[in-house]
């Protein structure tokens, strides 16, 4: 069977149907579909989102005693991953288990990305495509084709204000700013402010030239990623955390020691704690 | 081969890069809506006017093509519709900024003795334009040089109606089109004046139709509205459970119209009251052709249909290889029409039955236009295709991509 039926038919054709349902429940508004359903995606992956979380958590946990060891065998790749690899075992902590949520919560959120774009069919081209994904429900033949109004917005088309750039950038960033640790490492640095400023700047340039309709969805998102993640990882993480200054000599050996200690501490509690929470999200 | 960990932060990164590509490189590739057109044919005097998928009006000379003549022969021309903004409507990555594109066309021209008229679709943005089908005025590049006769409406530059999907008609003196901004337009057909404009509250995709004076329209509101062909002034408007989808057309005292509900209605002339509904299993998207009261009707659940308008009756139907998007067609005895993947068939109009098919092997969404024994196809690979319908053979085809004036 051809990998696209098979994708529309399990994921994408009842997203979308739902999406466009929902706006007929909705009082024919397709902005209001497009908040629900992320949030009902959200708290559906809401245990996979936990788990992904507690899981970078910990591994952000180990990072001084990653440090360690990399500084330690810098010259010997092969031991390092050797140590690396019984690091992790000792703290019960696996490296790809912050990826294994987030590659199965990637498909919904493609479907949903794809549902949106679908959706606000805005071509003749665009709505004869559309006909072949929906269903022969009534709330999905009384939406079609959608309203595309919502607030100041028309859902097909890019926001003229800033409004909508400055949420999802904002957002983001700040979502980027809560998981983001501190660091004095340069190389790390660089990744850091990578990933913090580049990401949400580029999101936020690409608001102002695709459909409001996604970026209503990007913004949305965003801000159920940053409860998820104040409640979850209890309070706003990183963000509060002030800036190290960066180390003018390298860190002594009895410092160094404490950090190990420290992170070794760390590591036993996130074992422990591993353990208890696997009987729930298992 | 080594195997190396990643830090948790570049695995964050790379996931992340990861997602943004999945999520944009189709964007970034410049993920515009898919605007062509699907315009199909006017004829008059062995010559065919239709706007090519690049946005050209080309007017062809029928003969000059069936003994393959160069391009362009006698009575042949070409002129590039141009949009005179950027299409707002497009959706376009900032690695690829909107230009001025050609204006795409959906709307089939009509003639009206010396003018060809052409409707366009540019975003949101629409115009109506007459050309004079023997010497447009246009230069080689294509830029508009003013000729008597010729007329733009809006006349202004930078001032548009919405964008036009439905064809346009013309009835006596006047030119009737429905926009994307909701109003249908009556025209002055031959100097282009706006003789009244009327605001039906969503967006019109179909063409009016006009009878006894009056026309009758539907819309993305739900309605079907009736309004004076003369005053402008709405005679009654009925609102459905769901949005219309095809342009309604006047069979008896019956107008008969599909919906985005899968269903084909039946609504009375006089003040739009339903008298039947018939389901099929897709929507049905192209207007029905009608002629002693039977509606003939492609449907987009691959099937055409045969419904007696006055009671909504099922008389046949046919099983196509795929959706019908383009209306049939009536030549003689046969009703002809072309699926979406390119088959035409010539079906017994009395019976359903297939008499003959032939294959373009290319998706066809433009309305076909017959005339004699020939029917015409502009089909989405560019092509023109002149199908002889006596021994079902393509007699010529001709290429809208070699046109580059």
């Amino acid at each position: 069977m051809d990998i696209s039926i098979i994708w529309n038919t399990v994921i994408f054709d009842p997203v979308l149907n739902s999406l466009i349902a929902l706006s007929t429940y909705l009082g024919n508004n397709f902005g209001w579909a497009i908040i629900v359903l992320t949030v009902v995606v959200r708290l559906i992956l809401f245990p996979l989102t936990v788990k992904q979380t507690r899981s970078t958590k910990a591994m952000q946990s180990l990072q001084p005693k990653i440090q360690e060891l990399q500084k330690k065998y810098a010259r010997n790749q092969q031991h390092l991953q050797q140590e690396m690899v019984k690091l992790y075992k000792e703290a019960g902590v696996n490296p790809l288990g912050c990826l294994w949520p987030m590659v199965i919560q990637l498909p919904i959120w493609i479907a949903l990305y794809q549902s949106i774009m679908q959706a606000m069919a805005t071509t003749p081209e665009n709505l004869l495509g559309l006909s072949q994904h929906l269903y022969a429900w009534p709330a999905v033949s009384q939406a079609v084709p959608l309203n595309e109004q919502f607030l100041w917005l028309r859902l097909s088309r890019p926001d003229p204000n800033l409004i909508l750039a400055i949420l999802v950038g904002g957002s983001m960033w700040l979502q980027q700013k809560m998981v983001t640790p501190p660091t004095t490492d340069p190389r790390q640095q660089s990744m850091t402010s990578m990933t913090t400023m580049m990401m949400p700047l580029m999101f936020g340039m690409l608001t102002l030239s695709f459909p409001s309709g996604l970026a209503l969805y990007w913004a949305v998102s965003n801000s159920i990623g940053i409860i998820i993640q104040y409640f979850v990882s209890g309070g706003w993480g990183y963000l509060l955390t002030p800036k190290p200054v960066p180390a003018q000599k390298p860190p002594q050996l009895e410092e160094q020691t404490k950090t190990a200690k420290k992170a070794e501490e760390q590591s036993q509690t996130i074992k422990k704690a591993s353990g208890e929470k696997k009987g729930l999200f298992r | 081969m080594k195997l190396r960990f990643f830090s948790n932060r570049s695995t964050d990164l790379i996931v992340l890069l990861c997602l943004a590509a999945i999520l944009f490189l189709p964007a970034l590739g410049c993920s515009a809506p898919a605007v062509q057109g699907w315009s199909g044919f006017a004829g008059s005097e062995g010559k065919l006017y239709f706007t090519s998928i690049d946005g050209k009006v080309i007017a062809l000379n029928v003969s000059a093509r069936s003994m393959n003549l160069p391009f362009p022969s006698e009575g042949e021309w070409v002129v590039t519709v141009r949009s005179q903004t950027a299409p707002s409507g497009s959706i376009c990555g900032p690695a690829c900024a909107p230009a001025a594109h050609p204006a795409a066309v959906y709307a089939t021209p009509v003639i009206a003795e010396d003018l060809v008229y052409v409707a366009t679709y540019a975003g949101d943005n629409g115009k109506v334009m007459a050309i004079n089908r023997s010497a447009p005025g246009y230069d080689e590049e294509g830029i508009p040089s003013w000729i008597e006769g010729e007329w733009f409406y809006p006349r202004k530059e930078g001032k548009f109606i919405g964008a036009v999907v439905g064809s346009p008609i013309v009835v006596k003196d006047t030119l009737y089109v429905g926009s994307s901004d909701g109003k249908l337009y009556a025209l002055d057909a031959v100097k282009g004046d706006e003789r009244w404009a009327f605001d039906t509250g969503g967006k019109i995709w179909t063409a009016p139709s006009v009878s006894d004076g009056i026309v009758y329209v539907s819309n993305f509101a739900k309605k079907i509205c009736a309004i004076s062909s003369e005053t402008g002034k709405l005679l009654w408007q009925v609102e459905f459970p769901v949005a219309i989808a095809s342009s309604p057309v006047v069979s008896g005292d019956n107008i008969v119209f599909g919906a985005f509900d899968n269903y084909l209605y039946g609504v009375s002339i006089s003040d739009g009251k339903e008298r039947w509904k018939f389901k099929g299993d897709g929507w049905f998207w192209a207007n029905s052709v009608v002629k002693d009261n039977i509606a003939y009707v492609g449907c987009l659940d691959h099937r055409v249909y045969a419904i007696e308008t006055s009671t909504g009756n099922e008389l046949w139907r046919f099983e196509g290889d795929s959706s019908f998007v383009a209306p049939p067609v009536l030549v003689g005895n046969s009703l002809v029409i072309c699926s979406e993947s390119g088959s035409l068939y010539i079906l017994d109009a009395a019976k359903g039955t297939m008499v003959k098919t032939v294959s373009i092997d290319s998706k066809v969404m433009a309305p076909i236009y017959a005339d004699g024994n020939n029917v015409y196809i502009h089909a989405r690979d560019r092509n023109v295709y002149c199908i002889d319908l006596q021994d079902g053979q393509i007699a010529w085809k001709f290429s809208s991509v070699i046109v580059n004036k």
